[in-house]
């Protein structure tokens, strides 16, 4: 467990101190501080309180890849959501640059689990609609968005309908909508979940050197360990009832990294089996 | 396709067949065969009657439906979209979308008089509860992740109406606008009958009453083919609006 345990000690959850501390180097980019987030459910008069999310705070520097995987309900897509400006915080703030997150803006952009593709739009239609919120002129759009198509792999597609593409495809359409507006950061929400296992993986092989290509800074939600570990530089890992940062631990595999290699690595394979049993005693704790 | 419309002519041509000898062997005037009908038919074509009253008749039901999509697809949309507003008429519109709105008919002569303005008020009574109701459901069921994600995108109100709610909206609406008209062509020759006695309403009243049963059902035939000309044309306008609805339910 060296890997895991180095990176305990090295990389605990910020504290508020070190939070400050890193932003005042201009080491992050986003930061996430003291965040706490309650749903209000109303059934038949009686209001129950769901806490979603309880003091979290994360750090993430420029151009780095973070996974989050936790169990149904640790809050980790409503951490997004904030992070994207989707839905505002109850206590403490979200920082992009400095700067307070009080809505969606211009240097975010989402890839849906559900791909939420527009099925009256063509897959070239889906792309240009990101780019039409944007006020971008028509020539352009459909210019740009057919670059971005390209990038995907789905250039021969353009005029289909969503419904006649794979889910995989689909995905890759979800993607180019994200990419097109050149966000800063890519908010992920478990966008390979409804995929099969081969597609999953290729489509996270080509985000890994999209990624490296584009100097983005990802946030990639995941139930899957084996994907946390793959792609991201940090997994954070999160418990729920109410959604807590159980742990944040870095991933000291080198890039690029080799989907079949980098699986057999042992710090891989030390890493996975690590969050597995934290997140196995997370569950055992609330049951 | 090709093997329904082969059917259906089929269907028509035996059902022709079946009440031409019919016609004839019964030999009274209350079932005329069909070669008399059709004779009437191109008599009262060529007299200038029947398009008269039949252009008569599209006026009245082009103008009551125009209006009752204008306002039932706006107000079904304010209704889907605010749910204050749908608690405020919710109502009133599902206790008037069963209700026999022949009864209204005595209260529009009052209001409006015999004229071409209580027809048009009938039509669009008979057509606009459905366009509302349609519409409505049609809204509140737009998928919140397409909003989500549009939002997500930066879109404002204005853009989450116009890019995701109606287009989403838009099947339901033209379902609605579907069943409106069909309930139109009958608002249209219910007021023809009731009210003024004019169109081909007026027409079906004047022969009935006569005892021309083929000029009767002359004109009974010709608003069938009226009903299911306008229906067509919805379905038309729908295909073109909502075409990749219809891919999806082929899949």
């Amino acid at each position: 467990m060296k890997a895991a345990s180095q990176s305990r000690t090295g990389f605990w959850l910020p504290d508020d101190e070190a939070t400050r501390l890193a932003a005042g180097k201009g080491e992050s980019m986003i930061e996430v501080r003291r965040v706490s987030k309650s749903f209000h459910k109303t059934v038949k008069h009686q209001t129950t309180e769901l806490k979603a999310l309880a003091d979290v705070s994360l750090s993430i520097r420029p151009n780095e890849f973070i996974s989050i995987i936790g169990p149904s309900g640790c809050g980790k897509t409503t951490l997004l959501k904030m992070i994207d400006g989707l839905i505002p915080c109850d206590s403490g703030e979200i920082l992009i640059n400095g700067k307070r997150v009080i809505g969606p803006g211009p240097d975010r952009a989402v890839v849906f689990q559900t791909f939420a593709l527009l099925p009256w739009r063509t897959v070239l239609g889906n792309v240009e609609f990101s780019l039409e919120l944007r006020q971008i002129p028509k020539e352009q759009r459909a210019a740009t968005a057919r670059e971005y198509l390209k990038r995907v792999g789905l250039e021969d597609f353009e005029h289909h309908y969503p419904h006649e593409l794979s889910g995989g495809m689909q995905q890759r359409a979800g993607l180019a909508r994200a990419l097109a507006v050149n966000p800063l950061i890519l908010l992920m929400d478990e966008p390979f979940g409804s995929v099969d296992a081969q597609t999953r993986q290729l489509l996270q092989e080509d985000l890994l050197a999209l990624w490296q290509r584009e100097q983005k800074t990802v946030i990639f939600i995941t139930h899957s360990m084996d994907e946390a570990v793959y792609l991201a530089d940090r997994v954070v890992v999160m418990t729920p009832r109410p959604g807590r940062i159980a742990e944040i631990l870095e991933v000291p595999l080198k890039r690029p990294r080799d989907a079949e290699a980098v699986r057999r690595d042992p710090v891989f394979v030390d890493l996975t089996n690590y969050i597995w049993a934290r997140l196995k005693r997370a569950m055992e704790n609330r049951s | 396709m090709k093997t329904r419309a082969g059917a259906n002519t089929l269907s028509i041509l035996i059902f022709a067949a079946l009440w031409e000898v019919a016609g004839r062997a019964l030999d009274s005037t209350l079932i005329p065969p069909l070669s008399q009908i059709a004779h009437t038919w191109v008599r009262l074509l060529m007299s200038g009657k029947l398009l008269a009253n039949l252009a008569l008749s599209l006026w009245t039901l082009a103008a009551g439906f125009f209006l009752a999509v204008v306002l039932g697809v706006t107000i079904g949309v304010l209704m889907g979209w605010f749910r204050h507003v749908e608690h405020f008429l919710d109502l009133y519109i599902n206790a008037l979308m069963s209700a026999p709105m022949t009864a209204f008919v005595p209260v529009l002569i009052l209001w409006l008089g015999l004229g071409v303005e209580s027809r048009i008020a009938v039509v669009f009574l008979f057509a606009f509860f459905v366009i509302v109701i349609n519409t409505l459901t049609g809204v509140k069921q737009v998928d919140r992740i397409w909003v989500e994600m549009a939002r997500s995108f930066g879109a404002k109100e204005r853009d989450v109406f116009f890019k995701i709610v109606l287009p989403a909206a838009m099947p339901a609406i033209m379902a609605g606008l579907h069943l409106g008209m069909g309930r139109a062509v009958k608002g249209m020759v219910t007021a023809e009958m009731l009210l003024t006695l004019t169109g081909v309403g007026g027409m079906i009243m004047q022969y009935g009453s006569a005892f021309a049963t083929d000029a009767l059902f002359a004109v009974i035939l010709t608003i069938l083919v009226l009903a299911m000309a306008t229906m067509r044309l919805v379905r038309a306008v729908d295909r073109r609006l909502t075409g990749w609805k219809a891919e999806v339910a082929v899949e």
